[in-house]
């Protein structure tokens, strides 16, 4: 069984034009994969293909999780299956509440694993961890919500579920230096966890700045649906000071 | 057997001189026959219905429907003033503990001296209402409530009407609620049971200055009942009446809601919300008329249709002239839970006062289908989803609902219609 999320010339189309063109890319356990890339090039439409969403049409390729393969299964199946999407605009659901939220997903992927008075203990370690009031256990999710208020919940959930993959679409975007700060934290606090210490983490993102607080081991850079270049966080680097204009530059001189 | 015709009304008036002391009825021949002609000459409700809908009360049935009015006595109190059908049964004690409060079966409190002058125009609503004017003609038995000024009353007085099996009773209750200055009380009307009768009734409520009443009427009947209600309240100055109404039962179930601020500071509330299953129609219509200025109200209503459930929501404002000051607020949303369900939504203003702040909003919909998707990446599979997502919808009615009791009961009575709904989330 190839451990890893693994996509392997993975096509996919919107509403019938191609947005990925041949994606191969292997995250592995416990380690950190940027994904970066200019508007438009395809970052989210992986994200969200990965994790099922119906609106994305795969067109060719596979992804596996730990060697299943995840595109035969519906969304709730792939969670389960312990890959977990932290989106860039969470959905509002008014009515439910955080705390009823965050206890259904956890059964729901760790079904019975956790007493109650275990589950409740782990949920306020999380949001202390995350320097969050209890009071947002009781405020309906994401309704009303700041942008740095809905990433700290998708950290929360991130934290209680305990994925083993997780992909984090764009966590930086609207964010200001603490709230950055504390997504950087929620993410060393699961890896130093024992739920955590092996997640594998797809951080998607536009600007190199979170990986000053979530350094990556690899990044990839995608432009056109496709990858065209990957290094270590030197690439981070190189893309702060030229853009993707640099490096496109560099692609075409090498003729990828 | 009962019939709303003239000669129905004659054995009717029979069947409640034959009850005698027994009978609940407070109303006599002549007014009765008033409130007759006013129901054969009044236009049916709700104009034209759109395209598709199945309900017509131009062919509303009445036979098999048995008519009477009794009372019996039973041995213990059941701390709820109790009718099963129209007979009300009666037991030893007070339904509530605070003796200053007075809980009575209407004709019982008509009979008093110390009540009669209480008890509003019987009348109450038969101009206005076909089916009001139904329920005052045929009127056979109801509760009276009295709250003396300054009384604080913390637990709900229970009004519990029963349709009970193999009966299908017709049933006209009237229900009067007196609330003194300053006085505060919950009243919580009960339509449970499941007989294939018909319940047609009219609630007044009388506020005065500063009192305070949350009157909430929960219906739960049977799927071959019918219910037709019409609840009205007349405020005190800085007086606050607080509507909630949850509309879960009955084959036909139609509720007018009537308030009216007729002093400075008045206030009402008004949370209602029914969800339609199999072939349920459910219409609500709400007037909320601002008669003087200084007055607010806010009226939150959620309807949701699955099966082929079909409802409408007539939502009114009147704020009349020299109104000014008046601050009202109506929001309607629908959703629609599967293909061949369908709910109509008609909010209206009519304002004839300048500086005021007056709002209306509706929507309908389906199931949002980033929440599910949402839940989905959460490993919620998508029936728990669906059903989490539908109860949600419901919750910002269901949190002004008075006490944690409630609230859990019509979570839990939403939950049973998922359950037993065989379109959803299709």
């Amino acid at each position: 069984m190839s451990k890893g999320l693994i996509t392997r010339d993975l096509r996919v189309a919107v509403e019938g034009k191609e947005i990925l063109k041949g994606i191969d890319l292997t995250v592995e356990p416990g380690r950190v994969h940027a994904l970066m890339g200019p508007n438009g090039s395809g970052k989210s439409t992986l994200a969200f293909t990965m994790a099922g969403h119906p609106g994305y049409t795969v067109t060719g390729g596979s992804v596996t999780l730990d060697g299943e393969e995840l595109l035969d299964l519906p969304p709730e199946k792939r969670a389960q299956a312990g890959l977990f999407l932290s989106f860039q605009y969470p959905a509002a659901i008014p009515g439910v509440t955080v705390a009823n939220f965050i206890r259904t997903a956890r059964q729901a992927v760790r079904p019975g694993d956790l007493a109650p008075a275990k589950f409740r203990q782990l949920v306020f370690e999380k949001l202390d961890t995350l320097d969050m009031d209890p009071a947002f256990l009781g405020r309906y999710v994401n309704d009303g919500f700041s942008g740095g208020e809905k990433k700290r919940l998708e950290m929360l959930q991130m934290a209680i579920i305990g994925p083993k993959y997780a992909i984090l679409d764009e966590t930086d975007s609207g964010l200001d230096v603490d709230a950055l700060q504390a997504v950087g934290k929620s993410v060393q606090a699961l890896r130093a966890s024992d739920e955590g210490k092996d997640t594998g983490f797809l951080v998607i993102t536009h600007y190199p700045r979170i990986l000053q607080h979530l350094p990556a081991d690899v990044v990839h850079v995608l432009i056109d649906g496709r990858i065209v270049k990957t290094g270590g966080p030197e690439l981070a680097q190189q893309i702060e000071r030229e853009g993707y204009d640099g490096i496109r530059d560099e692609v075409a001189a090498a003729g990828v | 057997m009962f019939a709303p015709t003239a000669a129905g009304l004659d054995a009717a008036v029979a069947v409640l001189a034959n009850a005698g002391e027994r009978s609940g009825g407070v109303l006599d021949a002549d007014e009765r026959r008033a409130a007759l002609t006013r129901y054969e000459t009044a236009m049916l409700p709700g104009g034209r219905p759109s395209r598709g809908w199945r309900h017509d009360y131009a062919k509303l049935r009445f036979d098999e429907l048995r008519y009477t009015s009794d009372r019996v006595a039973i041995p213990e109190s059941t701390g709820a003033l109790v009718h099963r059908g129209a007979t009300v049964l009666t037991a030893p004690g007070s339904v509530v503990s605070d003796s200053r409060v007075t809980v009575l079966p209407l004709a019982d409190a008509a009979r008093d001296e110390r009540f009669r002058a209480l008890i509003p125009a019987l009348d109450e609503g038969a101009q206005a209402d076909k089916f009001a004017a139904l329920a005052t003609a045929f009127q056979n038995c109801g509760a009276f409530v009295h709250v003396p000024a300054g009384v604080v009353l913390d637990t709900p007085i229970q009004l519990v009407f029963a349709q009970a099996e193999p009966y299908a009773d017709a049933i006209f209750p009237r229900i009067v609620v007196v609330l003194g200055e300053g006085a505060r009380a919950t009243v919580l009307e009960r339509q449970i049971g499941e007989g294939a009768g018909l319940v047609c009734g009219v609630v007044s409520a009388q506020l005065g200055a500063n009192a305070e009443l949350d009157y909430a009427a929960i219906q739960q009947l049977g799927e071959e009942a019918r219910v037709l209600m019409y609840r009205s309240a007349h405020t005190g100055a800085a007086a606050k009446v607080r509507w909630h109404l949850a509309e879960l039962g009955a084959t036909l179930a139609r509720t007018v809601l009537g308030t009216h601020l007729e002093a400075g500071g008045a206030d009402t509330e008004c949370d209602a919300l029914f969800f339609n299953t199999g072939f349920q129609h459910v219409e609500l219509t709400t007037n909320t008329e601002h008669a003087v200025g200084n007055t607010h109200s806010s009226t939150i209503v959620r309807t949701a249709a699955a099966d082929r459930g079909q409802g409408r929501f007539f939502g009114n404002i009147t704020i009349r002239p020299h109104a000014h000051g008046s601050d009202a607020s109506l929001r309607d949303d629908a959703l629609l839970l599967s293909r061949r369900a369908h709910i109509d939504s008609v909010p209206a203003l009519a304002i004839a006062a300048n500086d005021v702040s007056a709002y209306h909003g509706a929507t309908v919909g389906s199931l949002d289908q980033d929440a599910l998707f949402y839940a989905a990446s959460r490993g919620i599979a998508r029936p728990d989803a669906v059903r989490m997502v539908a109860l949600a919808f419901f919750e910002p009615a269901i949190a002004r609902f008075p006490g944690d009791a409630l609230r859990e009961e019509i979570r839990t009575a939403l939950d049973d219609k998922i359950d037993a709904a065989t379109e959803i989330d299709a």
